[in-house]
C-alpha cells in the first residue's frame, strides 16, 4: 500500500494540537448539548441525522454550532469520559465549543483540534475518510491511500 | 489577574477568557457588569462542570458583578416528590452551595429578564442561555455574546469578556431580511411568535436577521417565546425586530445603511409548514404536557389559571407547569397557582422539564423550543397554544 499525495485543504487554527481519525460528517447545524451523550459519545437526539452513532475518536465535521449554550460543558464532561471527537471542524466554531476545548485541555489535559473556516467546505472531501487535523497550524489532510 | 495577584481562581478565569479572545482576534478585554450563569444544573454540566466550579469557588472564587443562576437540576422544595434521583439532588445542592458561596443570585429560572436580573439598553453583560441572550440583545438592546458553559462562571469571576462578537457595532449589523407581511401577525399568540421566530432562524442560521412589520403591542411573553425559538431555530443571539429593538426603529437603522444580503417574504405556506414540522405526533394523546420553557412569567401563570378554573386535569395526563421561584411565589400571592393545583396541575419552580423523570413517550407543549429540542428525552412532541394544551389536559374539545 502506497500513499499517494494527500489532499491539504487549509483553515484557521481554533484550537491546538494534532490528531487524527475516520471523518463523521453532517451538514446539519448541530447543538452538540442537545444532540451528544457526553457519557456514551452518541448522538443521542433523533432530530439529528447522525441519529445513533458516535463521535469518540473520529473527526467531526458540522457547519456551526446551535442553540444551547450548555455545549461548552458537554466538551468537558465528554472529555472526562473520553469520549471527546479525535478533532472538530466546521465551517465557523462558535467560542461556546472553543471554551468547552480550552477547560478540557486545562482541567483533563485532552486534546481536541478545532480549526474553522477553511478554505472550501470540506464535507464531501472528507466524508468516508481518515483526516488529519492539524490544530496549530489550521490543516486538514485527507488521508488516501491507493 | 493573570499573574495570580487575586488568587487562583482569578487566574483560571482570566486565562481561560484571555486565551479566548486572543483566538477570535479581542482587541482587548472589556467589563461586563453583570453575568447570567446556564449552567447552574449538574444535569447540564455534570460531574466535570461540578468539579471545575468546586475548584473555582474553593481556590477563593468570587463573583466580582452581580451573577443571576439559570435553572437547577432540581425544584429545591419538592424534588422528592418529583422523584429525582437522591444522587442528584445531592451533586446538585453541592453545585448550588458552590454557586451561591461565590456570590451567585439564587434565581434558578431561564427567563432572568422577567425575574432577577436588571438589564439597560446599551449595557455590556455576559450572558449564557440562548433564550436569555437573545433576548437581552433583541428586546433590550443590552450587549452579550453567547457564553458558553463555565465560560460565564469565568466571566463572573473576572468581571470580564473579551471584547468580540455582538459587542462590537459592525457585527450587530443586520444582514438578511424578513418581511412576514402577508401573516396576520396581530392575531398571533406567544406559540405563532416561537413559530415565527423558529422560521427565521432557521433561514438566518448565523446571521443577523432583521424582521420588519412586527406588531409593536408584543408583549414581554411572546417576544420571549420568538427569541428562545429564534435561537433553538438558528445560531441568532440578535435578532432586530423594527419598532421594537431599541437599536432598529426602521430597516435602514436595521442595516445601519448597508444592504440586505437576502429578502425573504414569508408566505402563510411557509409558516404552517414550519408550524408541521414541529410537532411529530398529532393523532397521538399526550401523556404529559409541559407549559414554561422558558420559564411562565406570572401573568402566564395566571392566564393558565384562569383556563383551567372549574375544570379537572384528565388522570390519564401530567400537567406540569415550570416557573421561576419568583413568579411562582408572585402567583401564589394570587391564588393561581393554587387554581392549577386544584385542577390537577402541577407548578413546579427552579428547574427545566427536561430533569424531571418521565417514561412518557409523547409530549404536548406550548414551547417551539421544547418542541424541537424534546426528542432527546421523548419519542413525539405536539405543539399547541396555551389554550389547546389546556383543552387537551381536561379532556375538552378543541376551541375554535
Amino acid at each position: 500500500m502506497t500513499s499517494v499525495r494527500n489532499i491539504m485543504i487549509r483553515c484557521v487554527p481554533v484550537s491546538g494540537g494534532v490528531s487524527e481519525g475516520e471523518a463523521l460528517v453532517t451538514n446539519q447545524p448541530t447543538c452538540l448539548y442537545d444532540s451528544l451523550d457526553p457519557k456514551s459519545g452518541r448522538i443521542v437526539n433523533r432530530r439529528h441525522e447522525l441519529y445513533g452513532q458516535c463521535v469518540s475518536g473520529r473527526v467531526f465535521f458540522f457547519p456551526y454550532g446551535i442553540g444551547s449554550s450548555t455545549s461548552a460543558a458537554t466538551i468537558l464532561e465528554a472529555s472526562r469520559c473520553k469520549k471527546t471527537p479525535a478533532a472538530i471542524i466546521n465551517l465557523e466554531t462558535e467560542p461556546i465549543i472553543t471554551v468547552g476545548a480550552l477547560l478540557a485541555e486545562r482541567f483533563y489535559g485532552t486534546i481536541i483540534p478545532i480549526v474553522h473556516r477553511p478554505e472550501l467546505d470540506p464535507a464531501e472531501v472528507i466524508r468516508h475518510h481518515s483526516v488529519r487535523v492539524n490544530g496549530d497550524v489550521g490543516l486538514i489532510e485527507v488521508l488516501k491511500h491507493s | 489577574m493573570l499573574d495570580g495577584e487575586f488568587g487562583e481562581a482569578c487566574e483560571i478565569a482570566m486565562s481561560v477568557l484571555v486565551k479566548l479572545g486572543e483566538i477570535y482576534g479581542a482587541d482587548r478585554m472589556l467589563n461586563v457588569e453583570n453575568v447570567h450563569i446556564d449552567g447552574a444544573a449538574y444535569g447540564w454540566i455534570n460531574d466535570a462542570g461540578l468539579e471545575l466550579v468546586q475548584k473555582l469557588a474553593s481556590s477563593g472564587g468570587r463573583f466580582r458583578v452581580p451573577a443571576t443562576l439559570n435553572p437547577s437540576s432540581i425544584d429545591f422544595d419538592m424534588w422528592q416528590e418529583l422523584k429525582i434521583a437522591p444522587k442528584v439532588a445531592k451533586k446538585q445542592l453541592r453545585l448550588a452551595k458552590a454557586l451561591q458561596s461565590m456570590g451567585g443570585t439564587p434565581t434558578w429560572t431561564c427567563a432572568p429578564y422577567q425575574y432577577g436580573a436588571h438589564l439597560r439598553f446599551g449595557q455590556k453583560v455576559g450572558w449564557g442561555e440562548s433564550n436569555a441572550v437573545s433576548f437581552a440583545n433583541t428586546v433590550i438592546g443590552a450587549r452579550t455574546e453567547r457564553l458558553g458553559d463555565l465560560a460565564d462562571v469565568c466571566a463572573a469571576i473576572a468581571g470580564k469578556y473579551p471584547r468580540i462578537g455582538l459587542y462590537l457595532d459592525e457585527n450587530r449589523r443586520g444582514q438578511i431580511l424578513f418581511e412576514p407581511n402577508r401573516l396576520d401577525s396581530d392575531a398571533f399568540d406567544s406559540t405563532d411568535y416561537g413559530v415565527l421566530g423558529f422560521l427565521v432562524g432557521s433561514i438566518a442560521k448565523a446571521r443577523v436577521p432583521v424582521v420588519s412589520g412586527m406588531p409593536e403591542k408584543a408583549t414581554a411573553d411572546q417576544l420571549k417565546s420568538f427569541c428562545a425559538a429564534a435561537a433553538v431555530g438558528g445560531s441568532v443571539a440578535l435578532c432586530h425586530l423594527c419598532g421594537i429593538t431599541p437599536e432598529a426603529k426602521t430597516v435602514t437603522e436595521a442595516f445601519r445603511g448597508s444592504k440586505p444580503e437576502e429578502e425573504i417574504n414569508i408566505e402563510a405556506g411557509d409558516f404552517e409548514q414550519t408550524r408541521q414540522k414541529l410537532s411529530t405526533a398529532n393523532d397521538v394523546p399526550p401523556e404529559v404536557i409541559c407549559i414554561g420553557c422558558p420559564h411562565c412569567s406570572v401573568q402566564e401563570l395566571v392566564k393558565i389559571a384562569c383556563l383551567v378554573k372549574n375544570e379537572k386535569v384528565e388522570e390519564s395526563v401530567r400537567f406540569l407547569v415550570f416557573s421561576s421561584r419568583a413568579a411562582k411565589t408572585l402567583a401564589e400571592e394570587m391564588g393561581a397557582v393554587e387554581t392549577i393545583e386544584s385542577a390537577g396541575g402541577r407548578v413546579i419552580a427552579d428547574t427545566c422539564w427536561n430533569f424531571i423523570p418521565s417514561k412518557a413517550r409523547t409530549v404536548m407543549t406550548d414551547s417551539v423550543k421544547m418542541a424541537w429540542t424534546s426528542l432527546s428525552k421523548f419519542t413525539n412532541v405536539t405543539l399547541g397554544s396555551i389554550e389547546t394544551c389546556v383543552d387537551v389536559a381536561v379532556g375538552a374539545k378543541p376551541r375554535g
